[in-house]
């Protein structure tokens, strides 16, 4: 049993080692110092998505009113911005399906200024945020979503 | 003298078109001759029998005009171009024929002679020369089309004109597109931005020499305008506000278009240099897709201010805003016909999408597709013809052109996928 044990755990620290030992290896060759971009705004964006509970927001067909689920959502995003004042933000809008082409871009447009404006409203001062507008041309069809620029 | 009689003539072949509708006026199409000898004659008539079959095929796209199959061994003489024998076409069943001839010029170029004759009347409808270079004769085989089918309907060819659409390949957010350009029967296809930017709604200005469209390229959707012939390409306005749906005026002066103000959207219109951007409606709600009149006078376009999409006109100042469309579910993409007479849009209710015409007053709609996804009416310069994008349930999505009187639709041979179709009017 004892036996057993060390000798796995011998395993390891020679695999760690080994490991190891090739790290310079791979970073002369290098590609990417990955430690960096892992800690940047992949993080921001992760910790955004848990502390806000989801960085999308979704509307009703052929509207872009903000329900009580939307504006819970926004009110979280909201804290989350205010307490990075560094982070910059777009939104991105989407209009449905159904619509003709100009008429979902204008939607899609118009749902992300409801949640810009709904996200002024709560504090976050203007210059951290943007807008833009996919209307049906990408899939995900209906909603607002918020994504983390830098 | 001969100009006194050809309104007259025009009038009696219509009619006779109009009282057997809606069979088409079968035309003949001698091959094309050469009054040029020698090694000369023999390259001339083989040109000639080039073009004679490129009139075939331009007639035949067209809904009004069916053409005889032309034959090579029917041989045509020089004198036979202006004196035709024009009870031998009449017993073939045609009604009209159209013929000329091919001939060398010292600078290297081509002659070609066009002529349409009513075999009913037997007298001459119309004819015209056109110089081409010598590469160049396929140009000159739209005109002459262009001129028999003018003289045969009264309406203006389309045979010489370029269709833009958007080219799309993949799927889902792989999915790229690009601008593509071709002539209306699908030759000279050419893609004119890169696919690294979603691009959407090419329109071309009046003489197809210049094309606006919206590019994703900027992070937001924005009008931009390409020179055609330099390449040469610009922001539409010194703005970083979303704008969208660009048409031009009828005499290319001007573009309307629609921005985004806040949650907005309304139309404006520009100088087509840039300057000058000038707001036409203040609703709130979506305001988009304006479409000048003919005469440049009007705008139509569509709005949800009433609480669903509907089409409205108003005058080219923004004064004057009614709503025109009545007929229940939601209306969109109104564009108005080169000859003024309709607006073509498409129409949305519980059975999907369908292509659809009515009048500037409201009145006379029909419907002209059967859906479900259809969208995006372009006229034919005729005013006779539109073409439209059709989506399948398979996530394709094609081109399609479709006549007034009510045929089907038929699908165009392009490369890939393609939506937002622009036919623009006849080039110089």
């Amino acid at each position: 049993m004892m036996r057993k044990t060390t000798c796995i755990l011998g395993l390891l620290l020679l695999g760690a080692t080994a490991a190891d030992a090739q790290l310079p290896f791979l970073r002369k060759r290098g590609a990417q110092p990955q430690q960096p971009v892992l800690q940047g705004i992949d993080a921001l964006r992760a910790d955004f998505a848990a502390q806000a509970g989801g960085t999308t927001v979704y509307f009703g067909a052929g509207n872009s009113l903000l329900g009580a689920t939307a504006k819970a959502t926004l009110g979280l995003q909201a804290a989350w911005l205010r307490k990075h004042p560094e982070v910059v933000v777009r939104i991105e809008g989407y209009g449905d399906g159904l619509d003709t082409r100009d008429h979902a871009l204008a939607v899609g447009a118009r749902r992300a200024e409801e949640a810009r404006a709904y996200l002024v409203l709560m504090g976050v001062p203007p210059a951290q945020l943007s807008t833009t507008s996919w209307g049906k041309e990408r899939p995900g069809l209906g909603r607002a979503v918020t994504i983390l620029v830098r | 003298m001969k100009r006194q009689f050809l309104p007259l003539l025009l009038l009696g072949l219509c009619g006779a078109a109009n009282a057997q509708q809606p069979a088409a006026t079968v035309i003949a199409v001698p091959p094309l001759t050469s009054p040029d000898s020698g090694n000369k004659g023999n390259e001339m008539l083989a040109v000639g029998w080039d073009v004679t079959q490129a009139i075939e095929a331009d007639l035949r796209q067209t809904a009004e005009v069916m053409p005889l199959k032309p034959n090579r061994d029917d041989y045509y003489s020089y004198p036979e171009v202006t004196a035709p024998t024009f009870s031998k076409w009449r017993s073939k069943g045609a009604k009209a024929l159209v013929t000329g001839f091919v001939q060398s010029r010292s600078d290297g170029r081509l002659t070609v002679g066009c002529y349409v004759y009513d075999l009913d009347k037997g007298r001459e409808l119309a004819r015209k020369g056109f110089i081409v270079g010598a590469g160049d004769w396929r140009r000159a085989a739209h005109k002459c089309s262009g001129l028999a089918y003018t003289a045969i309907t009264g309406a203006p060819g389309m045979f010489d004109t370029r269709i833009a659409y958007v080219a799309e390949n993949g799927s889902g957010e792989a999915r790229t597109r690009r601008i593509a350009i071709m002539d209306s029967d699908g030759r000279n296809h050419r893609y004119l931005t890169p696919g690294d930017a979603m691009v959407l709604t090419p329109r071309f200005s009046p003489k197809a020499s210049q094309l606006a469209y919206v590019s994703f390229a900027g992070g937001r959707p924005a009008v931009r305008v390409v020179d055609l012939a330099s390449g040469q390409e610009r922001p539409m306005i010194a703005s970083d506000s979303i704008s969208f749906a660009p048409r031009f005026s009828p005499d290319g002066s001007r573009i309307a278009f629609s921005m985004m103000l806040g949650a907005n959207s309304d139309i404006y219109t520009v100088d087509a240099g840039g300057a000058a951007p000038r707001r036409l409606t203040t609703a709130p709600g979506v305001d988009t897709d304006p479409s000048f009149s003919p005469d440049g006078t009007k705008i139509v376009f569509e709005s949800d201010r009433g609480g669903s999409q509907q089409l409205y006109v108003m005058n080219a100042d923004g004064t004057g805003q009614r709503r025109i469309s009545f007929g229940g579910g939601w209306y969109a993409t109104p564009q108005w016909s080169p000859d003024g007479q309709w607006i073509a849009f498409t129409r949305r209710g519980q059975d999907g999408r369908r292509i659809g015409i009515v009048k500037a007053d409201g009145t006379g709609e029909q419907t002209i597709t059967s859906g479900p996804g259809d969208e995006g009416p372009s006229w034919a310069a005729s005013s006779r013809e539109i073409l439209f994008q059709r989506s399948g349930n398979d996530g394709r999505t094609g081109l399609y052109r479709v006549a007034l009187d009510g045929s089907e639709p038929r699908q165009m041979t392009i490369p890939q996928d393609g939506s937002d179709p622009d036919w623009s009017g006849v080039a110089e």
